[in-house]
């Protein structure tokens, strides 16, 4: 579905990506973990066209997206993404917010509300549904970030790190709830640090170290790379 | 459930709005048969046409979040345009006007186009260094403009030439411009359109991740809303049959626009005629007690009101009477 060819991405001598390859199929989720500073949201940001390439190329469903210009023709391509630092419309209502994803795929008002009902409801969040987003908890915020996503009808979805902020509990409430979003037919590609959940949902993982990819595989396989251990987990612990 | 009361109190929210909306109609429609005094009507028409022109900016300034500070740029050329197009070609005022507010409408796109594309105050210092490249091009351009002098338009009342005895006529125009300005304004706030705007000035990035291409839609913006300041620059026009770059091109109209659409709420509908009606007597007011001295003193009164609202309101007084009925409301509730 999605198939990135030795992306780059140097700024100003830092090469916050170098030389990465990898491919999505359809109806996975592929994790994507790494020490911080790895380079695991800028990936996303290069695929959202938030910033050209460096080098190398980007393709989903067999068309360059990668020389893309601007982050709304990615969405429209049918790819969406949270932002690991949530951004919020503060002044809107949650309702609000994820009628704005809605709009997406509609340009009618009723119909972009009852879109943004049926997202609301799919993370939990209808019941704040006329709170101010600015008034909403961390985890709230997350939810919306997804909702909002969700809501824009993406064939593919990018997670940055949806669960950091969260306690175990409403971690336990996510789990099932970005399970049942790939039932109903959208592929993931979520970045996340808690390795336990990493290995619970993910079909493959993708293991990123100073802006290189260091393995792919299972996440058994992934665990028990030597390299993995030595450069990632051995190197936090 | 949920879903069916959100619906009813989405409907009598609009109910609400379309009553207040056929009153305020109603009543400017029959006041100067009741009340027809030339002073009063002369106040009230330039309470409808700033309204209109906040209104016109507000769709930017307000609902966009792109604060402009040279939007008398698009006043002037509808001005200017109509009285042109008149005095050297016969051409009438109202085909003037619709020709201003295109022309308006196409300059506003042209020089902020590019300023959407950057992030930062580049709109703001564009369209304040455009408003006053404008004003001295008004007066260099003399021969056709009058310079300095500026443009008499030639008299020769009729309807055809938009130009009339009393006062009425210019106020019933007035007052449809204004209603024009209030609807087009509604119609944003319940559309895909206003939402869109709305995102855009809470964040950018999030706008954009989601499917909008925040660059396009400013720019209708600011295209409705120089087409809507064209028009009320050509009303202008035709009510002082007179202009010149000094009252057509000064950058104290630019803020005069905004400040209204301020202090009456921006990013809302009614907020800008809301701020006329407390702006723009005030403004007469100081004009006729300060005489020729009332520019500098004028700018010192409209600061400090300024800094009082965005202090102490800072969402206008529509801001300020939501909170006031959210209060009530809490408070009746807990009884
Ligand atoms: N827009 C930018 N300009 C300059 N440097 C950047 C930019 N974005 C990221 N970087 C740098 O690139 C490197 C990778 O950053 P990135 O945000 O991709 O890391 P990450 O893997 O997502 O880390 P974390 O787990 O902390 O979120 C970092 O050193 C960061 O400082
Ligand atoms: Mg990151």
């Amino acid at each position: 579905m999605l198939e990135a060819k030795k992306i780059c991405k140097h700024f100003e001598g830092l090469k916050a990506v170098n030389d990465v390859s990898f491919t999505i199929e359809k109806g996975e989720i592929l994790g994507l973990i790494g020490p911080n500073g790895a380079g695991k949201t800028t990936i996303f940001n290069m695929i959202a066209a938030v910033f050209p390439l460096t080098s190398g190329e980007i393709y989903f469903n067999g068309k360059l997206i990668s020389n893309l210009k601007k982050p709304s023709d990615v969405c429209k391509a049918g790819i969406g993404r949270t932002f690991q630092v949530v951004k919020p419309f503060g002044g809107m209502t949650v309702l609000e917010n994820v009628m704005v994803g809605a709009f997406n795929v509609t340009n009618s008002v009723s119909e972009a509300t009852e879109k943004a009902m049926k997202a609301m409801d799919q993370v939990g969040l209808l019941r704040r549904k006329d709170m101010l987003a600015k008034n909403l908890t961390v985890s709230d915020r997350k939810r919306l970030e997804v909702a909002r996503a969700l809501a824009t009808e993406p064939q593919l979805l990018l997670l940055d790190e949806v669960m950091a902020g969260l306690n175990p509990t409403e971690v336990e409430e996510i789990i099932p709830l970005i399970r049942k979003i790939r039932d109903d037919g959208i592929t993931i590609f979520m970045i996340e640090h808690i390795m336990a959940s990493m290995m619970a949902l993910s079909d493959r993982i993708l293991v990123l170290h100073h802006g290189e990819k260091l393995a792919e595989g299972t996440p058994a396989e992934v665990t028990s790379n030597e390299k993995v251990i030595e450069a990632y987990l051995g190197g936090k612990h | 459930m949920t879903n069916l009361t959100n619906t009813i109190s989405k409907k009598n929210k609009h109910f609400s709005m379309n009553v207040f909306i056929l009153v305020l109609a109603i009543i400017g429609a029959v006041l100067p048969l009741i009340w027809d005094n030339p002073y009063t009507m002369q106040i009230l028409i330039l309470i409808f046409l700033y309204a209109a022109a906040a209104g016109a900016w507000n769709i930017i300034g307000g609902y966009a979040g792109q604060v402009s500070l040279g939007h008398v740029a698009f006043f002037g050329l509808g001005a200017y345009t109509t009285a042109l197009l008149y005095n050297f070609f016969g051409i009438s005022p109202w085909i003037g006007m619709i020709l201003g507010g295109i022309l308006a409408a196409v300059v506003a796109g042209l020089i902020s186009y590019p300023c959407f594309r950057l992030r930062g105050p580049f709109f703001t210092l564009a369209t304040l260094a455009f408003a006053e490249v404008l004003r001295l091009l008004s007066i260099w351009a003399r021969p056709l403009t009058g310079g300095q002098v500026g443009v008499t338009i030639l008299f020769n009342p009729g309807f055809k030439n938009f130009q009339f005895f009393g006062k009425t006529p210019y106020y019933y125009i007035a007052l449809i411009l204004m209603f024009l300005v209030l609807i087009v304004s509604i119609w944003i706030e319940r559309s895909k359109f206003g939402y869109y705007l709305t995102a855009l000035k809470e964040d950018h990035d999030a706008s954009e991740a989601l499917g909008i291409n925040t660059a396009k839609y400013k720019l209708y913006a600011i295209a409705i809303s120089g087409f809507l300041t064209g028009l009320c620059g050509a009303f202008y026009t035709q009510l002082l049959l007179f202009i010149e770059p000094l009252s057509v091109f000064t950058s104290h109209l630019s803020n005069q626009f905004a400040m209204i659409a301020v202090v009456g709420g921006a990013g809302t509908a009614v907020g800008p005629i809301l701020g006329s009606v407390i702006i723009t007597p005030l403004n007469e007011l100081l004009r006729g007690a300060l005489g020729g001295d009332f520019q500098g003193l004028n700018f010192v009164i409209f600061g400090a009101i300024l800094i009082l609202v965005v202090t102490f309101m800072p969402n206008g007084l529509v801001g300020f009477f939501k909170d006031m009925k959210a209060k009530i409301n809490h408070r009746s509730e807990s009884k």
